[in-house]
């Protein structure tokens, strides 16, 4: 058995879904949800092999839900927007379905899908990191235990690394996102965040001070009291971009 | 031409004509003066009239048409003075011909040539002039003109643009729906092939620029949302607050819609739940005031380009009205209000 779930948040397209699946009878769903907030929780429960995963839907969309995921089971996207197919091949998407699909077109995503199975293709596998290639974002979705808090960029005091981790910063707490700096400085204002070092990404609303560290290198203050290290790079971005 | 010179066509009928009698006015008095018999002073006259009427007419006609420029300079000075030159010859020698027997007259009409010629000359010199500064007016006007229409023409293309911007989000999601009831629900899906059939058909109605009534504009809506609630099922509710009395009211098409399209986007992608929509419409003065209220979570960022909607409606509202304060929008206690003022025009 297959086992599936489907995230649509409307009720006549998760059900041609399962009309079109019904036709394979290896295929299970488990269980059908209406936002991302559902379907994060179905797949932790669930653990399915296999998602239909809209785009577009209430809160969260279904790239932030799966940035949420650990383990990510395979996609398959079903949407009606097209600019979003190179970032969903981006997410290594197992298919990308554009409503509203053929049969026969439904049958090549599910073939497509048995055959990386069969071939046992981990690489085909959605990668949590969907920041890669991101256009810019103004918030950031993450998960507290076993709620969903959407955080405004302009609320993060600073970004710090940590392994294949992030954390973030706010005035309201600290959060842990799985993502990579690389990827999360691409995706940011450069005019608004500035990477000062290797482990730092900074608000550059929040600075209140530069002070001469060591040799060649700097403390930047921000509001929430922190001192935070310059490296000899990051000191001359930011006097790039403060002009200074 | 000169005829263009006034802005009353009927009395630019007359300019060339009048000039004529004017001259041949002129003229008689003058020989009157000199105590030239009447009859010989209204025959050099008349033909003196006609010979300046013919080189206005010929001016008027070439420098009308003809702009000299840099090195043709020289004919907006050469023209005329080989024209009053001819048209003194003939003059002289027309009227030495008829009146070959009056001596005195004869004597007189030899002395005055130069004289004759000189004012002949310098009349039709400013004729040309005044034939030149006309026609480029005249060009000059043409091209505000033109220009004005172009205008106008990239408006109306604007304004349409934006008004067929139809979401193609929204068709391709009807278009799914479709679908997946064309083999449950066969008779909901022709209803539905139906709805979305007039909806297309008024974003693309021909006579856009006319205004229409409130309840047409109400009833477009409806079928709008008729067709979001077959996508989104009970989870949305839209509640219509309009007096009866308003409904003959008059307003632009397809302002409202867009106004809907936001709050359910806001509204059902910014909540999770059932959403209720608000939509009420009164007249305050000389404007008819339309607000949409949606429930919002102001904890949420929307995600980016959701805003298309308002800022398209402003941009019409600023190219129907000339105004930026016809839309106002923010958060106001736990609902997203959308306020849209319509100018009445009695």
């Amino acid at each position: 058995m297959i086992r599936t779930i489907i995230i649509d948040d409307e009720p006549l397209a998760a059900g041609i879904v399962q009309e079109f699946l019904a036709e394979f009878s290896q295929f299970q769903v488990l269980e059908v949800c209406q936002d991302g907030f559902q379907g994060l929780k179905a797949i932790q429960q669930h653990k399915p092999d296999l998602i239909f995963l809209d785009v577009q839907m209430p809160k969260i969309t279904g790239f932030e839900m799966l940035e949420l995921l650990d383990e990510p089971p395979a996609v398959i996207f079903t949407t009606a927007f097209d600019q979003y197919a190179l970032k969903a091949f981006d997410a290594k998407a197992m298919d990308y379905l554009l409503k509203p699909f053929s049969q026969a077109r439904f049958k090549q995503a599910i073939d497509r899908f048995l055959e990386s199975r069969m071939e046992g293709k981990e690489s085909e596998r959605p990668n949590a990191d969907l920041h890669h290639f991101a256009e810019k974002s103004n918030r950031l979705v993450v998960r507290v235990k076993n709620d969903i808090k959407i955080i405004s960029v302009q609320d993060v005091n600073f970004f710090e690394a940590e392994d294949d981790y992030v954390t973030i910063h706010t005035a309201g707490g600290k959060f842990l996102k799985k993502m990579t700096m690389k990827t999360l400085e691409e995706s940011l204002d450069a005019g608004k965040f500035a990477r000062v070092h290797r482990s730092y990404i900074i608000n550059l609303n929040g600075i209140t001070g530069i002070e001469p560290y060591e040799r060649d290198t700097y403390l930047v203050k921000l509001k929430g009291g922190e001192k935070l290290p310059v490296s000899k790079t990051g000191y001359a971005r930011l006097r790039q971009v403060l002009g200074l | 031409m000169l005829f263009n010179a006034f802005s009353n066509p009927r009395l630019g009928k007359w300019i060339i004509p009048g000039t004529g009698l004017v001259w041949f006015l002129g003229c008689f008095l003058l020989l009157k003066q000199y105590e030239v018999g009447t009859e010989i002073a209204l025959t050099d006259s008349f033909l003196s009239g006609l010979i300046f009427l013919g080189g206005v007419f010929v001016l008027d006609r070439v420098f009308g048409l003809f702009a000299p420029k840099g090195k043709n300079l020289w004919l907006l000075f050469a023209v005329p003075f080989f024209l009053s030159l001819m048209g003194t010859l003939v003059h002289s020698y027309g009227l030495t011909w008829w009146y070959a027997y009056e001596d005195d007259y004869l004597d007189f009409l030899s002395a005055s040539f130069y004289l004759r010629w000189a004012i002949l000359a310098l009349a039709e010199q400013l004729v040309a002039l005044l034939a030149l500064v006309v026609s480029k007016l005249e060009r000059q006007e043409e091209t505000q003109k033109r220009e004005a229409q172009m205008l106008q023409l990239s408006k109306d293309a604007e304004l349409a643009q934006l008004r067929q911007q139809l979401q193609p989000h929204f068709l391709f999601n009807s278009l799914n729906s479709i679908n997946a009831l064309v083999v449950s629900q066969p008779q909901k899906a022709r209803e539905m092939v139906l709805q979305l059939s007039e909806f297309l058909r008024g974003t693309i109605r021909k006579d856009s620029q006319s205004w229409i009534t409130l309840e047409e504009e109400l009833n477009y809506l409806k079928m709008y949302l008729d067709i979001e609630r077959v996508r989104f099922g009970h989870r949305l509710g839209v509640e219509f607050l309009v007096e009866k009395e308003l409904n003959s009211i008059k307003l632009p098409q397809l302002l409202i819609q867009p106004l809907v399209e936001n709050a359910i986007k806001h509204g059902l992608y910014g909540m999770t739940g059932d959403v209720k929509i608000e939509v009420s419409g009164k007249k305050e003065g000389n404007y008819f005031i339309l607000e949409v209220k949606n429930p919002f979570d102001p904890e949420s960022t929307a995600p980016e380009g959701t805003g298309f909607g308002l800022s398209s409606v402003e941009r019409r509202l600023f190219l129907l009205f000339g105004r930026t304060d016809l839309l106002e929008s923010g958060p106001d206690e736990g609902y997203f209000r959308v306020r849209l003022k319509i100018p009445q025009f009695q």
